[in-house]
């Protein structure tokens, strides 16, 4: 379902190029809860915009779903990431002063959907826990819940992979435990999901974990039975 | 995304920032209000300039005297004193001018009129009995004078509508007073139907006198000077033949025979409604572009603004575009939030304008506004353009926004 081959990435600074990813071959199968973990600096952000089809590979292939990414133009991209691509976000990026319910609405006004749109947002959120919400403004939520919202609308138009950027990079022990006990609950319910983080404790929730250094993949280690709670408990 | 949506989008972007929205739309109000007001002041000078042309009379032909000569420099146009009673007499001469239905001779000058501890200062012509029916005038009192009256030199006045009500004010019949004209006494024989104000110019406020007594009398006696000569046509159609008639038969008293070295002038009333309506044409494109200027910078405050807040929403225009959102999208969404604001400032500018249209003639006097259709639709229009023309920039630049860069916005 995902397929990358030789996959690199070069950033041009001036005259300077610096390479992210120096040839990255990785698959991953629909159902597959894989983490994606390194420092900083190891091209995971790279790896994480990619495959979120925010950006092209400079060599390489991107096969999602049949798809050949580097043969898409802009719109075509626009419409992967509508469609094919849930984002969740460490910093949640819901939209400012716009209800819970409207920000989950939104990946569906860019499909063009127009029936249902405000019953499947309101569902979405009801799926996530937060059905009583709906009305209210991000500001009005506290981290956890706006990680829900964004989760909500990651999920509404039903996208092959779910793809998360250090989820709960800015959520307290407690959320933290509480989002990831929702993405495994996605997980067992057939959802791929790909989590981009530098902590190992919750790199733990996944079946599959893959190591980056300096833009390649150094170890890709499979544990059948997935950590739901993690060796040593939370920090 | 639909065009609805995207005003959505738009409406809850602008109702974040109300005050900055607000002074934006001012920026196009005040420009498309002067637009409309200042147009509808130019407007207004015009059609008070047409309307005073059309009350001289109908079917109107105006005779000038060229210009004159002095000292090897050329005065203005109506400055010699070429034209005499003998004209006047030759254009009504049927022989001479068969579409002619009357000429009469106009001097003018200005007159101090008393009446008991009354007096009024107003303009005074010196004409002929066709007067009335030439310029259009009813006699309310009275009569007017007779040809013998204007061939005796009579001392006798025909007062206008405004001139009677200031001597008379006690509602006493001026008919057969002895009224002072320049420390001259004159006899009113009758008071003219007031025929309103057009224009600037009242057109009551006026004595009419025999022309002959005019001259001896009030314009220092020695002058026989006819001013301009006003003919009246048969008709509408006879107006072209009636011209050309006054041209030859002047050109004949005159004994020239090149009409390019004419030392008059004859006009119809169109030439001198064109005349008269392409300078006060120019004065509303005058008026209209100083306006235009300020709506000129109010579309350079709506593109500052837009400039902003694409740079504030940054983040947004990233998560937007993550969750799918093409570039036309985010283009729509900008160009529709600036069109919007000057859509909604030129609305309000067109209110405010005919509001200033309406109230500016109360507070000063003899100023008419017209405010025309076309000059509102264009002002809507422009000012939408000015959206869309000044929201280009910004939106675009939202639009190229890389998503990456813009996710990671600050």
């Amino acid at each position: 379902m995902i397929t990358l081959e030789g996959v690199t990435k070069v950033y041009r600074m001036g005259k300077v190029e610096v390479p992210a990813l120096r040839g990255v071959d990785l698959h991953v199968d629909e159902g597959e809860f894989v983490a994606i973990i390194g420092a900083s600096g190891s091209g995971k952000s790279t790896l994480m915009n990619i495959l979120g089809c925010l950006d092209v590979p400079t060599g390489g292939r991107y096969v999602l779903q049949g798809i050949d990414v580097a043969e898409l133009d802009d719109n075509q991209l626009a419409l992967v990431r509508n469609r094919l691509v849930g984002f969740v976000f460490q910093s949640f990026n819901l939209i400012p002063r716009v209800s819970a319910v409207h920000n989950v609405e939104m990946p569906l006004i860019y499909s063009g959907i127009r029936r249902d749109r405000r019953a499947r947002a309101l569902a979405a959120l009801e799926a996530v826990g937060l059905g009583d919400r709906a009305e209210h403004q991000p500001s009005e939520l506290s981290g956890g819940q706006q990680q829900r919202v964004a989760i909500a609308r990651a999920l509404i138009t039903d996208p092959a992979i779910l793809l998360a950027d250090e989820p709960t990079g800015n959520l307290d022990t407690e959320s933290s435990r509480d989002i990831m006990r929702l993405f495994v609950e996605l997980n067992r319910e057939g959802r791929t999901v790909i989590l981009i983080t530098h902590e190992p404790d919750i790199a733990a929730y996944a079946q599959r974990v893959v190591r980056l250094r300096d833009g390649l993949i150094v170890a890709d280690e499979r544990s059948p039975a997935a950590a739901h709670v993690p060796e040593g408990g939370w920090r | 995304m639909s065009v609805l949506e995207a005003l959505r989008v738009a409406w809850s972007g602008l109702a974040a920032n109300r005050l900055r929205s607000g002074l934006t739309m001012l920026g196009i109000l005040i420009g498309v209000g002067a637009v409309i007001l200042l147009v509808a002041v130019g407007n207004g000078a015009s059609a008070a300039v047409q309307q005073q042309i059309q009350a001289l009379g109908s079917n109107l032909i105006v005779v000038f005297p060229g210009s004159a000569t002095s000292g090897g420099v050329q005065q203005g146009f109506g400055s010699a004193s070429t034209l005499t009673m003998a004209d006047v007499q030759a254009l009504q001469n049927r022989q001479n001018a068969p579409d002619v239905a009357a000429a009469i001779p106009n001097t003018q000058g200005r007159a101090q009129v008393t009446y008991a501890s009354q007096n009024w200062a107003t303009s005074l012509t010196g004409t002929t009995q066709d007067f009335p029916s030439v310029r259009n005038y009813q006699v309310a009192e009275g009569q007017f004078f007779s040809a013998n009256q204007v061939a005796a030199d009579a001392k006798v006045v025909v007062l206008g509508a405004t001139v009677a009500q200031n001597l008379f004010p006690g509602g006493q019949d001026p008919i057969g007073q002895s009224v002072f004209i320049n420390r001259q006494a004159f006899q009113v024989i009758g008071v003219l139907a007031p025929k309103g104000t057009s224009g600037f110019t009242n057109q009551d406020d006026f004595v009419a006198v025999p022309i002959t007594s005019a001259w001896a009398y009030l314009l220092g006696g020695r002058n026989t000077n006819v001013q301009q000569i006003y003919v009246e046509a048969r008709s509408q159609q006879a107006m072209q033949a009636a011209q050309s008639e006054v041209t030859d038969t002047l050109l004949q008293t005159h004994h020239i025979s090149d009409p390019s070295q004419a030392d008059f002038q004859v006009l119809n009333q169109a030439d001198i409604l064109n005349t008269a309506s392409q300078a006060t044409q120019i004065l509303t494109i005058l008026l209209g572009a100083i306006a235009a200027i300020s709506l000129v910078v109010g579309g350079i405050g709506i593109m500052n603004i837009m400039l902003v807040t694409v740079t504030e929403r940054t983040r947004e225009i990233g998560i937007r575009k993550a969750i799918g959102a093409r570039r036309s999208d985010v283009l729509l969404q900008f160009l529709i939030e600036s069109m919007f604001l000057s859509a909604v400032g030129g609305v309000l500018g067109i209110v405010v304008g005919a509001l200033g249209a309406a109230i500016l003639p109360h507070l000063i006097t003899g100023l008419t506004t017209v405010v025309s259709l076309p000059s509102v639709l264009l002002a809507f229009g422009v000012s939408v353009g000015i959206g869309l023309f000044f929201g280009i920039y910004p939106a675009n630049r939202a639009a190229r926004l890389n998503p990456i860069e813009a996710l990671r916005y600050e």
